[in-house]
């Protein structure tokens, strides 16, 4: 079964399963500021043209918190809460995403990794896949 | 921006709640009739009117003002997500300063627990389904544990204030929430965990609601009202956000604190006033760590004494500079659009001295504070004579 994104642009998904995803980033040829999602205009010096680039994928979680009710875009109602993060990467942009893990796994400053999670199959057959941070 | 010559004519508000047998337009007829009356005036009176909402659907504003009458008047529509009242106003208020209108009507309405039964169905696709997959709690909760890592504070912090607004809206009888009890610190913590370390009596409701303000020129105002005291607007500020290094993209966000801080120095700076000089303050507090915040960023005390200024008691009726009398969104409710005009109901009623058991002594300033989708903030200032 493929494996296809949940929305195109903002996320690899390697062939080799041991191979970690990566975010599709800009960075700015005239100031070097890195964002992240991909984006034409520099947010900081107005730049027309930012370039392709990977992030991640590890970064530094900034902070987090467990929803102790079920996620809106997950169909099954039996899932009792899930984390939310926002965790710095490395080259700057600070990424909010889904969290793997319980209410007592999460602490200011650790390291996580880029990670994908398969939501289920689409029309095609296809299995769709969001990008999520684990421990 | 500084507002020089405008004054508020009148204020009128339906109380907050679940509404599930009236519809938007009914809403905003009773809430605009109420202001109309409150300024004496019908309509006919109204040179132009700003009709706020957060409910997408097209021209629904003007649909609503057709219930008031169809006097032909320029009718203008304003969506800001939660600041949308407020900026409903600021508009309202420059159409008088500015001298192209001599009476202005500000006019929001929203069916909040239709947009809430609505929300699990309908996230959309794509980037918007990336954007939108967390609970608004869950973002505010992000702000609160960064807090709890930074400053010490504790849970019971945030509980102190959402029990303080709740006390004030028992003394409000526009607030939806009215407990029949004192509220206590242990029974806001001991409510259902929603995002740690925000409980439920933390957050504010989903409400249906409408609120109107009627702005007129002073001259206007001082004619047609000379028995009551008047309350003019002095300064509004709106920004959004300026970029910084870690700025999050994607995502339902809080958005930069510093936005809060700006906007309130703009505000001060047009109205050559300070916190010093205000009497009560009406904040976003959605959820009760906000308020935390705001005391800091609107300037009430530095960076990392709010705790202190809370339980001291500063902020609660009675203290130096009370916040949320009304109860604020979490106890009088926050349909959206309309809460900004909400705010400015209760700061007029509060500077005309018409409060009642929640009157704040002598109060003559008052400051009203929104922030909306993360993504703008509206600071503004009101005196009256």
């Amino acid at each position: 079964m493929a494996r296809v994104a949940i929305e195109d642009g903002y996320f690899t998904i390697p062939d080799d399963p041991g191979e970690a995803p990566r975010l599709l980033g800009s960075r700015c040829p005239s100031c070097g500021e890195h964002f992240f999602p991909r984006r034409m205009v520099c947010a900081k010096c107005l730049h027309e043209g930012c370039a392709d680039v990977l992030l991640g994928p590890t970064g530094r979680l900034y902070t987090w918190t467990y929803v102790h009710v079920p996620l809106f875009a997950k169909k099954d109602g039996s899932v009792e809460g899930y984390g939310v993060g926002q965790v710095d990467l490395p080259e700057g942009p600070r990424v909010q995403a889904i969290l793997v893990g319980g209410p007592d796994d999460f602490e200011i400053g650790m390291t996580l990794e880029l990670d994908l999670e398969d939501l289920g199959p689409n029309r095609d057959g296809d299995e769709v896949v969001i990008y999520r941070f684990a421990p | 921006m500084r507002i020089d010559g405008a004054a508020i004519a009148g204020i009128g508000m339906v109380r907050f709640d679940r509404h599930p047998h009236r519809s938007t337009s009914e809403l905003a007829r009773d809430a605009g009739l109420a202001a109309l009356h409150d300024a004496g005036i019908t309509l006919a009176d109204v040179d132009e009117a700003f009709v706020g909402y957060i409910q997408p659907a097209a021209m629904i504003g003007i649909k609503a003002l057709k219930e008031l009458g169809l006097t032909g008047l320029p009718v203008t529509h304003i969506e800001n997500a939660s600041a949308t009242g407020l900026v409903a106003f600021r508009e309202a208020a420059w159409a008088v300063a500015s001298g192209r209108a001599e009476v202005a009507m500000a006019i929001a309405f929203d069916k909040m627990t239709d947009m809430a039964r609505g929300s699990a169905n309908s996230r959309g696709t794509g980037r918007d389904q990336l954007d939108s997959t967390i609970l608004p709690a869950a973002y505010f909760a992000l702000w609160a544990q960064r807090r709890m890592h930074d400053h010490g504070t504790k849970p019971e912090h945030f509980a102190a204030i959402a029990a303080k607004n709740w006390n004030h809206g028992a003394l409000n009888p526009l607030s939806h929430r009215q407990p029949d009890h004192t509220v206590t610190v242990e029974e806001v913590l001991a409510s259902r965990m929603v995002a740690s370390p925000l409980t439920a009596m933390m957050a504010c409701p989903a409400d249906d609601g409408a609120a109107c303000v009627i702005v007129a020129s002073t001259e206007w105002v001082r004619r047609h009202q000379p028995d009551r005291r008047m309350v003019r607007p002095i300064a509004s500020a709106l920004q959004s956000e300026a970029y910084s290094p870690g700025h999050t993209f994607l995502g339902p966000v809080v958005g930069p604190a510093t936005m809060t801080a700006t906007t309130a120095r703009l505000a001060y700076e047009d109205a050559g006033l300070g916190p010093d000089d205000l009497h009560l303050a009406l904040c976003h507090d959605a959820f009760a760590n906000e308020e935390l915040e705001y005391y800091e960023l609107l300037g009430f005390c530095g960076e990392g004494d709010g705790e202190k200024l809370l339980m001291a008691g500063d902020t609660a009726l009675g203290g130096r500079i009370p916040f949320n009398t009304d109860g604020g969104l979490i106890a009088r409710g926050h349909p959206g659009g309309p809460t900004g005009l909400a705010m400015v109901h209760e700061i007029v009623t509060q500077l005309r001295g018409e409060a009642g058991a929640r009157q704040v002594e002598g109060a003559r300033r008052g400051l009203a504070h929104l922030v909306g989708g993360g993504s703008v903030c509206t600071v503004n200032l009101f005196e009256s004579d």
